[in-house]
């Protein structure tokens, strides 16, 4: 039972970072998609932090769920992550059709459709799988572990960003100047 | 010990095959003929207002006065393509057309250069790099025309004189309707840009 729930919260520990890598590498694109959810009028500059701050929880949350997975707290973190991609998905495709999520940032052209729910039902489910119990054993790495997984995730988080950008740079639609 | 040694073990076959992938996609990205046509802007865009001052003083415009402006992005492959230079040569006789040349650092040889190889009279501007990106330019020799009103005409990396000369009949052809963007709402001023 515990390699399962172990690759699962692997599996959603590289979703994270991977999102959040990706996310920051473009931040002003991620706050038009924050700003289809904040009903109030709120300045450019707020909102870029909020997507700063949103893309650095993602990292965050990634980065100790993977080299910290005897934190059981995490796991429910990231399954309160997922429940909140589920409704953030559901709201987008009832009220922001076929608008870009920006959920990759620009590693994905993915928009607020039918199969955008069921991909974060999805995710939401392998994060339930991986809020099941594991032995102690299972969970306890030694420090040259947690050291090797802390890398691998900060290498992720890297190679995420910097593909994210390298495919923005010649995606935006209309850049003008005055 | 076991188990935590199974979750290391995947956990770094997970990461590094996600890191294989993303490399993968985003060379695939990058190296297919979507990457090639990503590059400038597209007929019909609004391509970016700037004004710059060249060697000589003079002010050059975009949009430009001329019905027609073609900005060579160029840098040191001017030399070596010299078959683009014998493209510009061919057009550069047209009243109708300005051309100017954008490097990205400022070149003090570069006029000089133009004045041995029969270009003398065309500007040479110092683009910033935020120009660069503003025209979406990664690669050079890249041809971007635009006219009076400011909209792309045409835009392509070129390497040989014909595709010069094409580039210019290309500019010449009306501007499809659905090609006519509307003026973005987000306008930003290029650092290094002129007035």
């Amino acid at each position: 039972m515990d390699v399962p729930v172990l690759c699962a919260k692997t599996a959603l520990a590289c979703l994270l970072i991977v999102a959040g890598g990706a996310k920051l590498s473009d931040p002003a694109s991620f706050a038009s998609t924050v700003r289809l959810f904040i009903p109030l009028r709120v300045s450019w500059p707020l909102l870029s932090a909020i997507a700063v701050g949103v893309s650095l929880g993602e990292l965050a949350v990634g980065l100790a769920s993977l080299t910290l997975p005897a934190i059981m707290a995490l796991n429910a973190l990231v399954f309160a992550i997922a429940c909140t991609f589920v409704a953030v998905s559901a709201i987008g495709y009832a009220f922001y059709r076929g608008r870009s999520c920006r959920c990759f940032g620009a590693l994905s052209q993915r928009k607020f459709d039918a199969a955008s729910v069921l991909r974060s039902v999805v995710i939401a489910g392998i994060a339930a799988v991986a809020l099941a119990h594991v032995s102690a054993a299972a969970r306890q790495l030694d420090t040259t572990a947690q050291v090797l997984l802390f890398a691998a995730a900060g290498l992720l988080a890297v190679v995420a960003f910097t593909a994210a950008r390298a495919r923005g740079a010649g995606s935006r639609p209309e850049v003008v100047t005055r | 010990m076991v188990l935590a040694s199974s979750f290391v073990a995947v956990a770094l076959i997970l990461c590094m095959a996600t890191v294989l992938a993303l490399f993968g996609v985003t060379h695939v990205s990058m190296s297919g003929a979507e990457a090639i046509e990503r590059d400038g802007l597209a007929p019909g865009m609004h391509a970016p207002v700037w004004s710059l001052v060249d060697s000589a003083d003079r002010v050059v415009r975009s949009p430009p006065r001329t019905p027609l402006q073609l900005i060579m992005f160029t840098d040191h492959s001017l030399k070596a393509f010299p078959s683009v230079v014998d493209g510009l040569r061919e057009v550069m006789a047209q009243e109708r057309l300005e051309i100017v040349v954008l490097t990205r650092r400022r070149n003090e040889l570069a006029e000089p250069v133009l004045r041995t190889i029969g270009l003398d009279g065309i500007s040479v501007l110092t683009g910033s790099p935020s120009l660069y990106a503003a025209y979406n330019v990664r690669v050079t020799p890249f041809a971007i025309f635009v006219d009076s009103a400011g909209r792309v005409r045409a835009s392509s990396l070129v390497n040989e004189a014909w595709q010069v000369t094409k580039l210019l009949q290309l500019a010449d052809l009306p501007l499809e309707p659905e090609n006519l963007a509307p003026r973005s709402r987000f306008w930003r001023r290029p650092a290094g840009a002129g007035v």
